[in-house]
């Protein structure tokens, strides 16, 4: 009698339900062939280059904890274009307002978004950015398509995050940034509006407003 | 169960017929919020009930239930949905996505020990979630005006409708003991917790940054919905 050992027994017969879920995988789409390498578009590139650089300064356990805020302000401020967003955010209540409120409420929003945008980051800290893509939107304006793989999870969907990049004034800035399809200048405008609405489009209600919320990021 | 049938009818016709015509959800699109005044005030019952009840359980959820536990009861949860997701891929025509949903489904159901692991992923069959209320928008039905339902929280017409189909057409509901009520309550209210648990910390920030916590709600539910209407292919609202 021939030799036949149970492991290859059971190689044998587990062989037809191996290949059933081989055929699933592929099935589904995964074994697909790679894609040739493609040159990055230069909006990709300044994602790429720079959106690590900020996450790395949130992890930089060098600096101080107010080092580390003071180096993310600066990260911000030369990725974004802070200005555009806030002139976003106001909506039709921009019209109706004085220079002296638009100035007071462009410095109160710069205060609030880079509190808000530095605790977004904080939580992408230890993780690392994947540029996928991008596609243009206008001739100066650009979608930049990113995942956020985090190192402790391994997962079929990573986080899904895209950065809106124009060119303003010669430059490129980031002026949105969505985190699974939600836009955030979006979502303030939304925001922001609605409670301008609510409160006779009075800019200056707004500015105080924007101050106390910051406060609590202290 | 008729009458049922008879309020989904007419929930049906009151917000389908609100928006003949298809339109693409964009999220900065105007609020379509007709009944904001009444949305509100139901927007601030939950959030009150919120903290009263499910907020505080999620939190001793987080707290006191090992996260091991928390993901194999999250994985066994996604599972269970799944036939859902796979009904909605195919009225959907989406062939692809439909067998990624049988291949998580078989997978995790099978070497994933009846959905606790998450396998699947490890093989990197990617995860989506379908519900009928984006099959709905997919075929061109408008979202029709927001609404803000007690308890539900937002919940346009079609997303409405959307649920009421899902719930009655999940084929886990017609397996014999999963028909009792225990059972679809204890599902629920495991699928609730679930939900909340894993959000808390995201919503005490949104909510802390917003100046209006509705209308920022109203926003993100709007964008969100068509970042999933999309699969995830949605270009940002147009200025």
């Amino acid at each position: 009698m021939r030799d036949f050992s149970i492991g290859q027994f059971l190689i044998a017969a587990t062989r037809p339900l191996r290949m059933f879920f081989v055929v699933l995988v592929v099935a589904s789409g995964l074994a697909g062939v790679s894609a040739p390498a493609v040159a990055a578009s230069p909006a990709e590139q300044f994602i790429s280059d720079n959106v690590q650089r900020g996450l790395t300064i949130l992890t930089n356990t060098a600096l101080s904890k107010d080092q580390r805020r003071t180096q993310f302000q600066g990260f911000l401020l030369g990725l974004t274009d802070i200005k555009a967003i806030s002139e976003y955010t106001l909506g039709q209540y921009r019209r109706g307002a004085t220079p002296a409120q638009l100035s007071a409420y462009d410095d109160a929003f710069k205060d609030y978004a880079l509190a808000v945008y530095q605790s977004y980051f904080n939580k992408f800290s230890g993780q690392t950015l994947n540029v996928t893509g991008s596609y243009p939107l206008a001739s100066d304006e650009s979608v930049v398509k990113t995942v956020m793989i985090d190192p402790k999870k391994t997962s079929a969907n990573p986080l899904q995050v895209d950065f809106r990049v124009a060119n303003v004034g010669g430059r490129m800035a980031v002026v949105d940034f969505s985190v699974s399809g939600v836009w955030l200048r979006e979502t303030e405008k939304s925001d922001f509006t609605s409670f301008l609405g609510q409160n006779g489009g009075d800019i200056g209600v707004l500015t105080a407003s924007l101050k106390k919320k910051t406060a609590l990021y202290k | 169960m008729r009458n049922f049938w008879k309020a989904a009818a007419i929930l049906a016709a009151l917000g389908l017929s609100a928006c003949a015509t298809a339109h693409p959800d964009t999220g900065g699109s105007a609020a379509n919020d007709p009944y904001a005044a009444t949305n509100r005030k139901i927007f601030d019952f939950d959030l009150k009930m919120d903290g009263w009840t499910l907020k505080p359980t999620s939190a001793a959820y987080n707290r006191y239930v090992p996260e091991g536990i928390r993901e194999a009861a999250h994985n066994v949860l996604t599972n269970f949905d799944l036939p859902v997701t796979f009904a909605n891929d195919v009225l959907q025509a989406e062939p692809r996505r439909a067998g990624q949903t049988v291949s998580r489904f078989v997978v995790n159901s099978t070497l994933g020990v009846a959905g606790l692991f998450d396998v699947a992923s490890d093989f990197g069959i990617p995860a989506h979630t379908e519900d009928f209320g984006q099959t709905l928008a997919v075929w061109g039905v408008g979202e029709g005006p927001y609404l803000v339902l007690p308890l539900l929280g937002p919940y346009p017409p079609r997303d409405a409708v959307g649920a009421v189909v899902d719930f009655l057409f999940d084929p886990m509901l017609y397996i014999r003991m999963k028909q009792h009520p225990w059972w679809v309550l204890g599902h629920r209210y495991i699928k609730l917790i679930d939900v909340r648990a894993r959000n808390i910390e995201t919503l005490d920030d949104i909510e802390r940054s917003s100046m209006d916590y509705y209308a920022t709600t109203r926003s993100l539910y709007r964008q969100y919905r068509a970042g999933e209407i999309g699969n995830g292919e949605t270009a940002p609202p147009a200025p």
